[in-house]
């Protein structure tokens, strides 16, 4: 299918799209164009919508209000078939190859006809590869392909297609620094050869290399765009980040004690690699003292969620050591860690913080069971006791002790969780993963007001979160996490400070 | 706190499931011939007619109730024992080992236990096959406990075929391919009711099942096996130690099979013989699946089963509908517990949302 559309006009225009899900309105009136060959890059944090605006391109999702057109006709995908039936083409950020087929077979799947036809392939395999310089082995196993080839047999396999508008969400993540020169080539190529290129990413540095105009959403909603060499890079960051107005600064300024504070928690030399082959952590050093709140921006996918599982003990790291207080953490269990007071807020309440079907109780107590044994048996009436003063003393709203943790809201889940691991004997750490996702104004309050008690209480905090300014309004110091290492320290009294984490973030100072 | 019965409480499940099944096992017998008056005339005669019917029909009920006791352990960590079979048979084996070559002069008590003892292990032993693969390899426990049902029944045959083994001397050709009887000290005690071959096993297994549903419900341990069952990943992080607990969850349940092979063996005729489970094991499972985690459901289902082998057999002799019927009418009930499973899951109104 061929798309002619004059220079001057846009290849796809959004007219006020919109979308909700249940109550959240992920999408509100997005307006933009995409010229013709053209590299136009949608920007924005997590949530901002970006997905949500590619579902809707690709048809994955269905507007509630708005209109597209593509090529100057009305432009309304109900299916992906319908989309790529119209010239629209999209390579997801998880790849959809089967590992253990090889390359030419996976191009081939969910063609019609009996016959593959393999003669095909390999002509417009040729061509591909001499158009835009990507060439694929089509001999060869998908498992035994680095993470960069995999994608570049998943574009082959949108080209193949020969679409006009080809999206591409999120393909720098996983990609290393040669991976993602190659792909700007690639882009590049597109658009000389007319074809348009949508690209879906939260790193500016690669924005500018790459794209000819930039949107960026917040919010659901575009705050700002236009042509790269007109904006420059500190509009697009500030546009991206927004309006950082330190929450509560004002209202709770830290009191730091007076000295040096002691380290308590020392990581030194952590490495991980993901089982996919690529880097999870690089060489991670970085130690938290006394009463001292440090803080983990960056987007995700950068190691974060890695270094909280070796700090929790789900997952051993290739090599390096976390000590608490001098005692080598490193391959401890679970439990020893919890001994040696080490507190944790998983990031994954559901599969790691919390068992929905017990109750708020049961789920208080079970890391100390042994202290509620009486007669062999589980004195119940003294961890219904523990719980309800818990309840109280966080105001979590239940219906009491007894009732199952999965039936709360998510803000009192995480209120339950956080009155279980601040209340570990002897707390001297505690690692917090993203503990306000998903909270209300209410509950993120109370939960950093919370972490901000315990390094009060002398107890090391390390907090990771995506909110930057929530890290600025609780901690002292703030480090930032760009594939797999911690880049700088951003003193959070700095009145740069949150321009100085943006900039890390995306990778511009990398 | 007494708790208050729900339309979808097991027991009530059970129950409705019961009737079902129940109708559909008169509608078989009256193409057989026998109106629902007969069936339920020889049903009553064969289960509760004679001491004789009533004692067997406990005995069959205690094999059940360990088997299903030991299953629900496992399945509350979220592991399926299919393997009750063949627990079962090592435990036999085990116990006819101890039992033959017991010394003349051993007390009775001491010579129960040990035998008993014996099968325990060799149950729990057969599991922990299963269950270190399991742990260790991540093979799934449904595929290895029921592999490993074959390979046990296959050793019963072997143990009494082969004179080196447990084989009773052959004196001639007509010398049956069985074990010798088990010493008279290794021999569970009667009940000592009037011409009622009921054992002390009856005992044992109520006695059992109500400590495993106090173990399950009011300790330490049963909460962790839940909390693994339910979500291994949390369970981790809050200091389970989930494969330990899984691998005992499913040895246990190896333990309690094994213990049921000793008391079969341990009761008249007190041999091993080829097919002397009669597939109590699979019964057993049966059991423990219908009763859905309660242990008042499995005791009481335990008892309709027991009850229901012994009728059968008279079915077919009093009212000539074929004993298998009562086979149909066991795997009807299992097909509607796989519905009502379904049917409590997708039905059950959802959790109220308290919000903040």
């Amino acid at each position: 299918m061929t798309i002619t559309a004059p220079e001057h006009t846009a290849l796809l225009a959004m007219t006020g799209v919109g979308k909700s899900f249940g109550t959240v309105r992920a999408l509100d009136g997005v307006t933009l164009n995409v010229k013709p060959r053209s590299v136009h890059c949608i920007l924005g944090e997590n949530g901002a919508g970006k997905s949500t605006l590619c579902n809707s391109i690709f048809g994955t999702v269905s507007p509630d209000t708005g209109s597209m057109t593509l090529g100057g006709n009305e432009y309304r995908p109900q299916s992906p078939a319908d989309a790529l039936q119209a010239g629209v083409a999209m390579v997801h950020q998880h790849f959809s190859l089967i590992p253990t087929m090889t390359v030419a077979d996976n191009l081939l799947l969910g063609r019609d006809g009996f016959r593959p036809p393999r003669g095909q392939l390999a002509t417009d395999l040729d061509r591909i590869a001499d158009s835009y310089g990507l060439s694929v082995d089509p001999k060869a196993t998908v498992s035994t392909l680095t993470v960069g080839a995999r994608q570049r047999v998943e574009i082959v396999k949108a080209l193949l297609r020969d679409p006009q508008l080809i999206l591409l969400d999120e393909p720098t993540a996983v990609l290393d620094v040669h991976e993602i020169d190659a792909l700007i080539a690639t882009c590049a190529a597109l658009t000389d050869d007319g074809k348009s290129v949508v690209l879906i990413t939260h790193k500016l540095g690669e924005v500018a290399r790459a794209a000819d105009e930039a949107t960026v959403l917040r919010g659901g909603t575009v705050v700002g765009g236009g042509r790269i060499s007109e904006m420059g890079m500190s509009t697009l960051l500030e546009l991206m980040l927004g309006d950082t107005e330190p929450l509560d600064r004002a209202v709770a300024p830290r009191h730091r004690g007076t000295g040096e504070p002691g380290t308590v928690l020392q990581i030194s030399g952590l490495r991980l690699t993901r089982s996919d082959g690529s880097t999870a952590l690089d060489d991670v050093d970085l130690t938290v003292g006394r009463g001292e709140i440090v803080g983990i921006a960056g987007v995700e996918g950068n190691g974060q969620s890695e270094l909280t599982s070796v700090l929790s003990g789900a997952i051993a790291p290739d090599t390096g050591t976390v000590r608490v207080d001098g005692a080598d953490l490193t391959a401890t269990t679970p439990a020893q860690r919890t001994a040696a007071g080490l507190a944790v807020i998983p990031e994954d309440r559901h599969a790691e913080a919390m068992i929905g079907a017990l109750s708020i109780a049961e789920n208080i107590a079970m890391p100390r069971l042994s202290q509620y044994r009486r007669w062999g048996l589980l004195d119940r009436k003294r961890m219904r006791a523990d719980a309800a003063a818990a309840i109280t003393e966080f105001s979590i709203r239940a219906p009491g002790p007894d009732a199952p943790i999965g039936s709360l809201s998510g803000g009192n889940q995480q209120k339950v969780v956080l009155a279980r691991e601040l209340s570990t004997a002897g707390l001297k750490v505690v690692v917090a993963a993203q503990p306000t996702r998903g909270l209300d104004a209410g509950a993120v309050a109370f939960v950093l007001d919370r972490l901000r008690a315990a390094a009060d209480d002398g107890a090391a905090v390390l907090v990771t979160s995506s909110e930057i300014d929530e890290l600025i309004a609780v901690c002292d110091r703030i480090v930032v996490a760009y594939r797999g290492r911690l880049l700088g320290s951003v003193s959070t009294r700095s009145d740069t400070a949150a321009n100085d984490i943006g900039t890390l973030m995306t990778g511009v100072g990398a | 706190m007494m708790p208050r019965l729900h339309a979808r409480h097991p027991l009530v499940v059970a129950l409705a499931a019961m009737v079902i099944a129940a109708l559909v096992g008169f509608a078989l017998a009256a193409a057989a011939g026998a109106g629902p008056a007969d069936v339920i005339d020889a049903l009553i005669e064969g289960t509760l007619g004679s001491p004789f019917a009533i004692g067997t029909s406990l005995n069959n009920a205690a094999l059940l109730m360990l088997v299903a006791a030991g299953f629900t352990i496992a399945y509350r960590a979220g592991l399926v024992n299919v393997g009750g079979e063949g627990q079962l048979c090592l435990g036999g084996i085990a116990a006819t080992a101890v039992g033959v070559s017991m010394p003349d002069g051993v007390p009775m008590p001491i010579g129960v236990l040990t035998t008993l003892t014996a099968a325990a292990l060799a149950g729990a032993g057969w599991a922990a096959i299963a269950a270190w693969l399991r742990v260790k390899r991540g093979t799934s426990e449904i595929i290895t406990t029921l592999l490993l049902n074959f390979v046990g029944l296959a050793l019963v045959v072997l143990m009494v075929q082969e004179p080196s083994l447990l084989r009773q001397p052959v004196t001639s050709s007509e010398t049956l391919p069985q074990s010798e009887p088990l010493a008279t000290s290794a021999h569970l005690p009667l009940l000592g009711l009037a011409k009622n071959p009921a054992t002390i096993a009856i005992v044992l297994a109520v006695i059992l099942v109500a400590a495993v549903g106090i173990m399950l419900r009011h300790s330490a341990a049963g909460l962790r096996l839940s909390a693994v069952g339910l979500s291994g990943g949390a369970a981790a992080r809050l200091g389970v130690q989930v494969d330990r607990t899984a691998f005992l969850g499913l040895t246990t349940a190896g333990a309690f099979s094994g213990l049921a092979g000793g008391c079969l063996v341990t009761t008249a005729p007190f041999i091993l013989a080829d097919g002397f489970s009669s597939g109590f094991g699979f019964a057993g499972l049966v059991v423990g699946l219908l009763a859905r985690g309660s242990m008042t459901a499995v005791a009481a289902v335990s008892l309709l089963f027991g009850f229901l082998v012994s009728g059968g057999i008279n079915l077919q002799l009093a009212a000539g509908v074929p004993s298998s019927t009562i086979t149909v009418v066991q795997s009807v009930l299992i097909i509607l517990i796989a519905g009502a499973a379904w049917w409590t899951t997708s039905a059950a109104p959802s959790a109220q949302k308290v919000s903040v």
